[in-house]
C-alpha cells in the first residue's frame, strides 16, 4: 500500500513542479514525511484532495533536523515565496514567525480552540492572536523500568534514591539518563527540573525569574546528580535523544528522560533489552513544585504570502480534525493535540503506551517561554546551563548571568513585559 | 614588428580567456556579496520588524569587537588553523609521496587515498563522532564533555578528511619533477631524507604554498564539522567564527549582525591570504606578475 | 620511503572507512554499543536494502553525478584558459585579479546563501540543475584558477616557444603542446572540483526542493528524523556514495598516466 501513496505523492509533486500550467488550484504542504509518517501524510493529503475536486495538493519534504528546517523556512519566507502554503512549525517557532510577519492569523471565529490543550494554544498565540494550530504534542517523559520498581517515583528525592539504589544493587552503568548536550533538548530537561522545584523562567508580570532560589536549587540538583557520586553519567552532557535512548534500550540505566517517540523502539523485542518492562510518568515534584513534562510538538501555520489562504485554512482544519489525529496516533504513535480524544477508547487502543500514564503527563505539561526571541533566549540558557553542569560556573552565577543577558535581550528587542 | 603584433594578439587573447571567469564569477557573486555588505551596515532583525532597518554605520562591527563570544570564536578559529594546517601539509606530503612512488596497484592505492575526501563532510563528522564515542565506551574518557579535548575529534576528522586534498595538490607537482635530479643526487650519495629536504620540498614549494594557503583559508572558515559533531559545545568551547555567524543569521535572524560577522570572517581570511601571497612570495608563483 | 610508513598512512586513511563499512552492516543498536566485533556476528545488508527500497537512493546519486559532472565540464575549460592567460600572456592587474578571485571564494557560504537564493529565485533557477551548477562553478573557479596558474608557470616555456618559432598560433600551441603536458594538473583540478561538488551541502539543501534534484549530502541529511538518526542507513549511504567517486577517480588515474607517457615530457 505504501508505494501507492508514495507514487501519488510523487505525482503530485511532479505536477506541482510543472507549475504554472495548473488546471485547478494548488496547495503545497511542508513537513515531516519520513517512513510511516510520510505515507500517512500523503494519504491524508490525497483524501483532502479527493474532497476538493479542483484542487491538487503536493508535499514538500523538509529535513526533520530542527535547525535545518528552520533555516529553510527562514530563507523561503524571507524571500516571500508563496509556497509551501501550509507549514509545519516547531512549538517554539510560532511567536518568532508571527512577529516576523511570515504567517497568517486564524480568526477566532474560524476555529474552535477549546478542544486543544490550552498550553499548546497559548504557545500559538502572539499578542493575543492565534497564528497556528496544534497538530500533535510531545511531552518529556520519565521512563521507568517495571522490573526494577513497582511505582514511578513520587518525588525528586525518591527518584534520586531509586536511581542510586538501582545502580548500586544491579550494577547498572547509570541511574538516570537525559540529553545534556548544549542544545534545545537541555533546556527542555531543565524546564522539568525547574518546574519540579516550583521555579519559572518568566513570571506572570513578564519579569525574568530564572535566577530565583528555586531555579538555583533545581540546577544544583542537576549538577550534583552527575558523575561517579551521582547517578547520571557525565557523558550525558554530550548526548542527544538517540544516545540517551540507546543507553536505556541496552539496559544500562534504570531511568530515562526522553520523548514519546522512544516508546516504539524500546518495545521492539528483537533490539531492546527492556521491551515490555517499561512505563512512563511525568517528572515528579520536589517540595514546593509540581509534576512536570516539557511541552513540545508540531503546529500547522499558513504562509502569509500564500495565494490560497482559504484553501490552506481548510487544509489545516482537515489535518487537525479528530479523525486525522486519531489516524496519526494509530499509524505514527503521535499524541493528538485535542483533549477530548483522550476520553475515547479508540485512542487508548491506538496508542501503544498506557493512556492513563500519558494523560497524567499531558496534564503536567510546562511550556517554554513564548516570545519571538525564544531561540536566542534558549541559547543564552543553554550556554550557561551547560557551563554550570560542566562545573565551569556555579549554578547561582550561571543563572544570574543568564537572567541578566535575557533581560538585556528583551530590552534591546523592545519586548520587555511582552513575553509570557 | 612581428613581436609587437604578437604582443597585441596575446593581450587580446588574454582578455578573451579571462572573460568567462569574470562573467560567471562576477555575475553570481556580486549580488550576494553586495547584499552582505549592505546588511552589515544596517540593523536588521527579522524577528523584530517593528525596529525597522535603520542604517547604523559600523555599529554592528563595534558590537562584535566587544562581544566576548566573537573574540573567543576568533581565537578558536585561529588556533585550529595554526595546529591543523601544518599537520595536514606534512601528512599530505607523505601521502603524495606514497601515491607517487607506489608501483603495484598504483591506481587502487591512489583511489583509496582519496576516499576520506569523498565522504560527505556530514557523514565524516558522524563517523568520527561514533569512533570517539566508542573510545569513550572503551576507555572511559569523554572527549565531548571537555572544552579542550572536544577539539581533538574535530581536528582528527578535519585532518583525515583534507589530507587527500593536500596530497592531490602536491602529487601533480611531484609528477613534474624530473626523475634525473633524484638519480644524480642518489649517485652523489644523498640519503632519501636528504633528497626529500634538498630536492623535493624546494621544487614543490609553489604547490606547498598553494596547499597551505587554501587549507588555511578553509580552516579559518571551518563550519560543517563542529556543527554536526558538537554543535559548538560544550558551552561555546568548540564554536568557530563561521558557526557563530550562522547562529546569528539563521537562528537569531539578526541579518545585520550576522552579516557583519560574516564580513569579519572574510576580512580575517583575506588578510591571511594576502600574507600568503606577499610574505611567502619567494616560493609563490605570483612574484613575476 | 619505506613500505611500512606507506602502509601506516594508508591504514590511517582507510581505518575509519573500514570501520564505517563494518558498522553499516551492523544492526542499529550495536553501532553505539562499543563492541562492534560481537555485532558482526549479526551482520546483514538490511540497511543497504532499505537504502534503495525505501529511500530511493539512486536518485540523489544520479543528481550528484550530474551536478558534479556538469560543474567540472564547464568550469575546467574556463579555469584552464584563464590560468594560461595569467601564466603566459601579457595582461595588466594580474595580481589584483587573482586577489579578487580569491576574495570571492572566501566569503562564508552562510552569508551568501540567503541573497543567492533570492537571485536564483528571480531567475527561475531554484530546484534545477543550473541552479546548483552556477554557484558551484562560481565557487570552485578561484581554487582551480590558482592551482592551474601555478601549474602552468612551472612548466618550462621552451616547448611552447619552440612551437611558436615554428609558426604555430597560440591556440594551436595550447592544444597540441601545453594541454598534454598539463594533464596531471588538469586531472588533479578536475578531481578537486568534482569532490567539492560531491561534498557540498549548504547550497544543495537551500536551492533544491525535492528528490528530483537533491544531491547525496542532502539525501543523507534527510535520513534524520526529529530525534532519530537512521545511523545504519547513513553509513550505508555513505559507503554507496563513495563508489561513483572511486570509479571517477580511477578513470582520471589513467589520464594522468597517459599524459605522462604521451611523450611530451621527453624534451
Amino acid at each position: 500500500m505504501r508505494w501507492q501513496f508514495a507514487l501519488a505523492g510523487l505525482m503530485c509533486t511532479v505536477l506541482a513542479a510543472c507549475g504554472g500550467s495548473t488546471r485547478g488550484r494548488h496547495l503545497s504542504f511542508s513537513g515531516s514525511a519520513l517512513g510511516e509518517e510520510g505515507s500517512l501524510v500523503r494519504a491524508q493529503l490525497a483524501r483532502f484532495a479527493a474532497q476538493h475536486p479542483d484542487v491538487d495538493v503536493s508535499l514538500r519534504i523538509t529535513p526533520d533536523a530542527a535547525n535545518q528546517r528552520h533555516q529553510l523556512y527562514v530563507q523561503w519566507l524571507n524571500a516571500h515565496v508563496p509556497e509551501p502554503d501550509v507549514l509545519q512549525l516547531d512549538i517554539v517557532w510560532t511567536a518568532e514567525f508571527a512577529a516576523a510577519g511570515w504567517i497568517r492569523p486564524f480568526p477566532d471565529t474560524a476555529l474552535d480552540t477549546t478542544d486543544f490543550f490550552p498550553a499548546a494554544i497559548e504557545a500559538d498565540r502572539w499578542r493575543g492572536v492565534l497564528y497556528a494550530v496544534p497538530w500533535f504534542v510531545d511531552a518529556g517523559l520519565l521512563y521507568w523500568r517495571t522490573d526494577l520498581f513497582d511505582n514511578a517515583p513520587s518525588s525528586i528525592d525518591a527518584l534520586r534514591d531509586d536511581a542510586v539504589r538501582a545502580r548500586r544493587e544491579r550494577g547498572l552503568a547509570s541511574g538516570l539518563v537525559w540529553s545534556g548536550a548544549r542544545y534545545e533538548g537541555l533546556v527542555t530537561v531543565f524546564m522539568e527540573y525547574l518546574t519540579a522545584y516550583g521555579g519559572r523562567v518568566i513570571d506572570d508580570h513578564g519579569a525574568i525569574v530564572v535566577d530565583a532560589p528555586e531555579a538555583v536549587r533545581a540546577l544544583t540538583f542537576m549538577r550534583d546528580s552527575l558523575g561517579e557520586q551521582g547517578f547520571v553519567p557525565v557523558s550525558a552532557l554530550s548526548w542527544q535523544e538517540e544516545q540517551v535512548r540507546f543507553a536505556f534500550q541496552n539496559g544500562q540505566s534504570a531511568f530515562m528522560r526522553n520523548w514519546p517517540y522512544a516508546w516504539g523502539p524500546l518495545q521492539d523485542q528483537r533490539r531492546s533489552r527492556v521491551a515490555n518492562r517499561i512505563r512512563v510518568a511525568p517528572m515528579p515534584p520536589a517540595p514546593g513544585g509540581r509534576p512536570s513534562a516539557a511541552l513540545g510538538g508540531a503546529q500547522l501555520a499558513i504562509n502569509r504570502y500564500t495565494r490560497e489562504g482559504d484553501l490552506a485554512a481548510s487544509l489545516v482544519e482537515f489535518l487537525t480534525a479528530p479523525a486525522q489525529m486519531l489516524e496519526r496516533a494509530r499509524v505514527a504513535s503521535q499524541l493528538p493535540a485535542r483533549r477530548s480524544l483522550y476520553d475515547s477508547p479508540d485512542l487508548a487502543r491506538a496508542l501503544p503506551m498506557p493512556i492513563a500514564d500519558i494523560r497524567r503527563a499531558l496534564d503536567a505539561t510546562v511550556a517554554r517561554p513564548v516570545t519571538p526571541v525564544y531561540s536566542e533566549m534558549s541559547e543564552i540558557l543553554q550556554v550557561h546551563l551547560h557551563r554550570a553542569l560542566t562545573s565551569q560556573e556555579e549554578p547561582s552565577t550561571a543563572l544570574h548571568d543568564a537572567a541578566q543577558e535575557i533581560r538585556v535581550l528583551l530590552d534591546r528587542s523592545g519586548l520587555r513585559g511582552a513575553a509570557s | 614588428m612581428i613581436a609587437r603584433d604578437r604582443q597585441a594578439a596575446d593581450t587580446r587573447l588574454a582578455r578573451l580567456f579571462v572573460a568567462p571567469v569574470v562573467l560567471v564569477v562576477g555575475a553570481t557573486a556580486i549580488v550576494p556579496i553586495a547584499s552582505t555588505v549592505w546588511a552589515a551596515l544596517h540593523q536588521r532583525d527579522l524577528r523584530l520588524p517593528w525596529l525597522g532597518q535603520p542604517f547604523v554605520g559600523f555599529a554592528n562591527f563595534i558590537e562584535a569587537a566587544g562581544d566576548r563570544r566573537f573574540l573567543e570564536a576568533v581565537l578558536h578559529t585561529a588556533t585550529f588553523a595554526a595546529i591543523t594546517v601544518p599537520i595536514e601539509l606534512g601528512l599530505g606530503l607523505a601521502v603524495a609521496l606514497v601515491m607517487h612512488r607506489v608501483r603495484r596497484g598504483r591506481a587502487i592505492v591512489r583511489a583509496a587515498a582519496l576516499l576520506p575526501w569523498a565522504i560527505p563532510t556530514v557523514v565524516a563528522a558522524l563517523v568520527w563522532r561514533l569512533v570517539f564515542d566508542n573510545t569513550t565506551a572503551m576507555f572511559g574518557f569523554d572527549w565531548f564533555s571537555s572544552s579542550r579535548a572536544a577539539w581533538v575529534p574535530i581536528a582528527a576528522a578535519d585532518v583525515w578528511k583534507t589530507t587527500p586534498f593536500v596530497a592531490v595538490l602536491l602529487l601533480a607537482g611531484l609528477q613534474t619533477i624530473e626523475p634525473e635530479i633524484y638519480e644524480s643526487a642518489r649517485l652523489d650519495g644523498a640519503s632519501a631524507l636528504r633528497q626529500l629536504f634538498t630536492i623535493t620540498v624546494p621544487l614543490l614549494a609553489p604547490a606547498i604554498v598553494v596547499a597551505a594557503a587554501f587549507r588555511t583559508l578553509d580552516a579559518l572558515r571551518l563550519f560543517d564539522l563542529p556543527y554536526v559533531m558538537t554543535g559548538g559545545g560544550p558551552g561555546t568551547a568548540t564554536e568557530p567564527l563561521s558557526l557563530y555567524a550562522f547562529v546569528a543569521l539563521m537562528e537569531r535572524l539578526r541579518f545585520g549582525y550576522g552579516s557583519a560577522l560574516s564580513i569579519a570572517v572574510f576580512a580575517l581570511t583575506f588578510v591571511v591570504a594576502l600574507a600568503f601571497v606577499r610574505g611567502l612570495g619567494r616560493a609563490s608563483h605570483i612574484e613575476a606578475l | 620511503m619505506s613500505r611500512t610508513l606507506a602502509a601506516i598512512l594508508i591504514a590511517l586513511l582507510l581505518g575509519p572507512i573500514a570501520w564505517m563499512l563494518a558498522a553499516s552492516v551492523l544492526p542499529e543498536n550495536q553501532i553505539f554499543s562499543g563492541a562492534p566485533v560481537q555485532g558482526l556476528l549479526h551482520a546483514s545488508f538490511e540497511h543497504y536494502r532499505a537504502l534503495f527500497d525505501e529511500r530511493g537512493f539512486l536518485l540523489p546519486i544520479r543528481n550528484s553525478l550530474i551536478v558534479a559532472g556538469l560543474t567540472t565540464i564547464i568550469a575546467l575549460p574556463c579555469a584552464t584558459l584563464c590560468a594560461y592567460a595569467l601564466a603566459r600572456l601579457p595582461m595588466r592587474g594580474k595580481g589584483v585579479f587573482l586577489a579578487l578571485l580569491l576574495a570571492v571564494s572566501m566569503f562564508p557560504q552562510i552569508s551568501v546563501v540567503a541573497p543567492l537564493f533570492l537571485v536564483l529565485r528571480a531567475t527561475g533557477l531554484i530546484d534545477t540543475y543550473p541552479g546548483l551548477v552556477l554557484p558551484y562553478v562560481t565557487f570552485t573557479m578561484p581554487l582551480a584558477v590558482w592551482l592551474l596558474t601555478g601549474f602552468f608557470r612551472q612548466l618550462p616555456r621552451d616547448l611552447e616557444d619552440a612551437a611558436m618559432v615554428d609558426g604555430a598560433s597560440r591556440l594551436r600551441v595550447i592544444r597540441d603542446v601545453v594541454l598534454p603536458v598539463a594533464a596531471p594538473g588538469l586531472a588533479s583540478t578536475a578531481i578537486l572540483m568534482f569532490l567539492y561538488c560531491w561534498n557540498e551541502f549548504l547550497f544543495a539543501l537551500s536551492f533544491t526542493f525535492g528528490p528530483e534534484h537533491q544531491t547525496v549530502p542532502v539525501a543523507i541529511a534527510l535520513f534524520r528524523g526529529r530525534y532519530q538518526i537512521a545511523w545504519g542507513e547513513v553509513l550505508a549511504g555513505a559507503a554507496v556514495a563513495t563508489l561513483p567517486v572511486v570509479i571517477v577517480v580511477l578513470a582520471f588515474q589513467r589520464r594522468i598516466v597517459a599524459g605522462l607517457t604521451s611523450g611530451a615530457m621527453k624534451g
